[in-house]
C-alpha cells in the first residue's frame, strides 16, 4: 500500500469574484522509501501539494492519506523543512532540536519541574547525538541560529524534523538559499539520511540537476490555466532508485536528463525516458 | 561631493562623536547661565531663571527637607538618611513611582491580549475593531469620566495611564505576533506543540524583546498621562509638586524636579534595555 495517496484532489482559492484553481483532479501515490523530487514553475502548486500532505491545508475536494490515515491537520508523523525561518531564533540549535520531543513526550509539569530533569537531559542527549550525526559538534549545538551559517541552520532544521522519526520528510526548497558548495554537501547529507534511515522524502526543488542527482523519482507539475489548474506533466523514475551513485559516473546523462525534465516545465510532452503512469491506477 | 558635516559616508572618530554629542548641552547650559546672570544683575530677586546657587539650594531643600504639608513632623535632629527618606522629593518620587509601576504591570495583560488577537483569528476578530476604535479616543478627554467613575484617588490616575497606552501596546503586540513567520508556527505544530505552546513558547518568547522595546518607547506617554492625572487631582507625586511650585513661581524647585523626572525616565529605559539584553541574548536588535 502506498505511504502517501492523493485521490482526485482539487484546491482552489477565491479572491473577490475570481476563483483560481491550483490543483484539479490530482491523483498520486508515493511508496515508502521513495525520494520524490517535485518540480515545476513558480505558482504551479508544488508547495500547495506539500502543504496538503503536511496537513497545513485542506483540499476543496478529494482525499489525502498518509500511512492509511486521512490527513486532517498537522502532526509529528510528517516532518517539515522549509526554505528558511524554520528555526526558532530564541533557542540554541540544541534546544531547537529538542523542542519536538519536549513538546510531544513531556507534560507541562515534566517540562518545568526539577524532578523530571533526567528525562529532559535524556532528550537533550538524543538531540546532541543527532546533531553530531548531521555534522554539528557540541560547540555549534549551543549556538543560536543567527550565529550559524545557512548550511548549519538547515542541518539543524533537518535534525529538528528527523528527531520525531516522521513517516515522511517534506522539504520545501530547503536548499535554495544555500551557496553551491554548501548545497552540494547538504545534498550528500540528505542522500545519506535517506539511505541510512530508509526515509520517505518529498523534496521540492527548482533545480532539475539536483532532482536528477538526488531523487528516485521526479514529478513535474505544469500549470494549464486558472480554471483547469496544474496537472502532472511528468512522473518519471530516476536511475538513483536502483543505483544511488550513478550520477557520479555519468555526468553527461545527468545533464541530459535534467534538460529533459526542464522541457516539461511548460506542460506535458512526450518523454523518451521510462515514465511511470500518472498514478490514477495505483 | 559634500564633505564634513554633510558627508553621508563619513566615519567620525570616537572623540569627535563624544564632543559633538555634548555640544548642544554645553551651549544650552551656557545660554541659561548667561541669561540668568543678566536677569539677576537687573533684578537680584528674579525667580524666573534661578542661578546655580539657587538651583542647588532648591534641589537640596527638596531632597533633604519635608514637604510643606509635612512641616509638623519633627526632623530637626534626624540624620541625613532619615531626612532624605522623609523628604519632599522622596515622598513625591515614591508616590509617582508606585503609580508608574502599577501601570507598567497592567501592560502585561495588554500584551497577552495582543498576542492572542494576533495569533488566533477569532479572538482578533472579536477585539480588533474595538481596540482600533479605543485607540483613536484621546485618553485625556476621558479624564472627567474617569474622575466621575473612579473618584479622584489612585485608580482614576492609573486607569488614565492604562487607557492612554494599552491600546498602542495591544496593537503593536498584534502586529508583532503576526510578523512571526508562518513556517515557524507550522513547524512547531508538526513537532507536537499545541496551540498554547505555540502562543507562549514560540511566539511570545520571540516577540518579547520587541514588546519590551515597545514599552520602552511608550514610557514617555505613560509618564505624560501620569503627570496629567497628578497635576489635576492629587495630593502627592512629582507632577503635583511641579504644579504646586508653579503657583509660587518656584523655578528653583521646578527645574530640579524636571531634571529628576528626566533622570528617572532615563534610568527606567536603561533598566529595560539591560534587562532585554540579559533575558534575550539572541536578540540582536536589543
Amino acid at each position: 500500500m502506498a505511504l502517501i495517496r492523493m485521490e482526485d484532489v482539487r484546491v482552489a482559492y477565491t479572491t473577490g469574484s475570481r476563483t483560481r484553481t491550483v490543483l484539479a483532479g490530482l491523483s498520486l501515490a508515493i511508496e515508502a522509501g521513495e525520494f520524490v523530487c517535485l518540480l515545476g514553475e513558480t505558482g504551479c502548486g508544488k508547495s500547495t501539494m506539500l502543504r496538503l500532505i503536511l496537513g497545513a491545508e485542506q483540499p476543496v475536494s478529494g482525499t489525502v492519506e498518509v500511512a492509511g490515515e486521512r490527513v486532517r491537520g498537522l502532526c509529528p508523523k510528517r516532518g517539515y523543512v522549509p526554505q528558511r525561518y524554520g528555526l526558532f531564533p530564541d533557542r540554541t540549535a540544541l534546544a531547537n532540536v529538542a523542542f519536538g520531543p519536549e513538546m510531544y513526550e513531556l507534560s507541562v509539569a515534566e517540562r518545568l519541574l526539577p524532578k523530571f530533569r533526567g528525562r529532559r537531559r535524556e532528550i537533550r542527549r538524543q538531540a546532541l547525538e543527532l546533531l553530531a550525526e548531521l555534522g554539528l559538534d557540541s560547540h555549534d549545538a549551543n549556538k543560536y541560529p543567527h550565529q550559524l551559517s545557512g548550511g548549519m541552520q538547515q542541518r539543524v532544521a533537518i535534525a529538528q524534523a528527523l528527531i520525531m522519526n516522521p513517516a515522511v520528510l517534506l522539504m520545501d526548497e530547503a536548499f535554495s538559499a544555500l551557496d553551491p558548495s554548501t548545497r552540494a554537501s547538504m545534498q550528500a547529507l540528505i542522500r545519506r539520511v535517506w539511505r541510512e534511515r530508509g526515509a520517505t522524502i518529498l523534496f521540492i526543488t527548482h533545480n532539475t540537476q539536483e532532482a536528477v542527482m538526488m531523487g528516485t523519482r521526479a514529478i513535474v507539475l505544469a500549470r494549464e490555466g486558472d480554471e483547469s489548474g496544474s496537472k502532472i506533466a511528468l512522473d518519471m523514475e530516476l536511475p538513483g532508485a536502483t543505483d544511488p551513485e550513478w550520477h557520479a559516473r555519468d555526468a553527461r546523462e545527468t545533464r541530459e536528463m535534467a534538460e529533459h525534465i526542464a522541457g516539461f516545465y511548460g506542460g506535458a510532452k512526450a518523454s523518451s525516458f521510462t515514465l511511470r503512469p500518472a498514478l490514477a491506477a495505483s | 561631493m559634500a564633505t564634513g558635516f554633510l558627508n553621508v559616508t563619513a566615519r567620525p572618530a570616537r572623540l569627535p562623536i563624544w564632543g559633538l554629542s555634548w555640544t548642544i548641552f554645553a551651549i544650552g547650559i551656557a545660554i541659561y547661565l548667561y541669561s540668568s546672570e543678566k536677569r539677576h544683575r537687573e533684578n537680584p530677586d528674579d525667580k524666573v531663571m534661578p542661578s546655580l546657587t539657587q538651583l542647588a539650594k532648591g534641589a537640596a531643600d527638596a531632597a533633604l527637607k519635608p514637604a510643606e504639608e509635612d512641616d509638623d513632623v519633627a526632623y530637626a535632629n534626624a540624620g541625613w538618611l532619615t531626612r532624605l527618606h522623609t523628604s519632599m522629593l522622596w515622598k513625591d518620587t515614591a508616590a509617582s513611582t508606585r503609580r508608574f509601576l502599577i501601570s507598567i504591570a497592567l501592560m502585561f495583560p495588554a500584551v497577552l491580549l495582543g498576542l492572542h488577537m494576533g495569533l488566533f483569528p477569532y479572538i482578533g476578530a472579536l477585539f480588533l475593531r474595538f481596540v482600533l476604535f479605543f485607540d483613536k479616543i484621546i485618553a485625556l478627554s476621558l479624564l472627567p469620566i474617569l474622575f466621575i467613575a473612579f473618584g479622584i484617588d489612585e485608580l482614576s490616575k492609573i486607569m488614565l495611564m492604562v487607557i492612554g497606552v494599552a491600546p498602542t501596546i495591544i496593537l503593536d503586540t498584534v502586529n508583532l505576533s503576526r510578523s512571526v513567520p508562518r513556517e515557524q508556527l507550522v513547524k512547531a505544530l508538526t513537532l507536537g506543540a499545541g496551540a498554547f505552546d505555540v502562543a507562549y513558547l514560540v511566539v511570545l518568547k520571540q516577540i518579547l524583546p520587541r514588546v519590551i522595546n515597545s514599552i520602552r518607547l511608550n514610557l514617555k506617554p505613560l509618564m505624560l498621562f501620569l503627570f496629567a492625572g497628578e497635576m489635576i487631582a492629587s495630593t502627592d507625586g512629582l507632577a503635583y509638586r511641579i504644579a504646586l511650585a508653579r503657583r509660587h513661581l518656584a523655578m528653583d524647585v521646578i527645574v530640579p524636579y524636571v531634571l529628576w523626572v528626566a533622570l528617572l525616565l532615563f534610568l527606567a529605559d536603561w533598566f529595560l534595555r539591560v534587562l532585554n539584553r540579559k533575558l534575550h541574548p539572541w536578540f540582536e536588535e536589543a
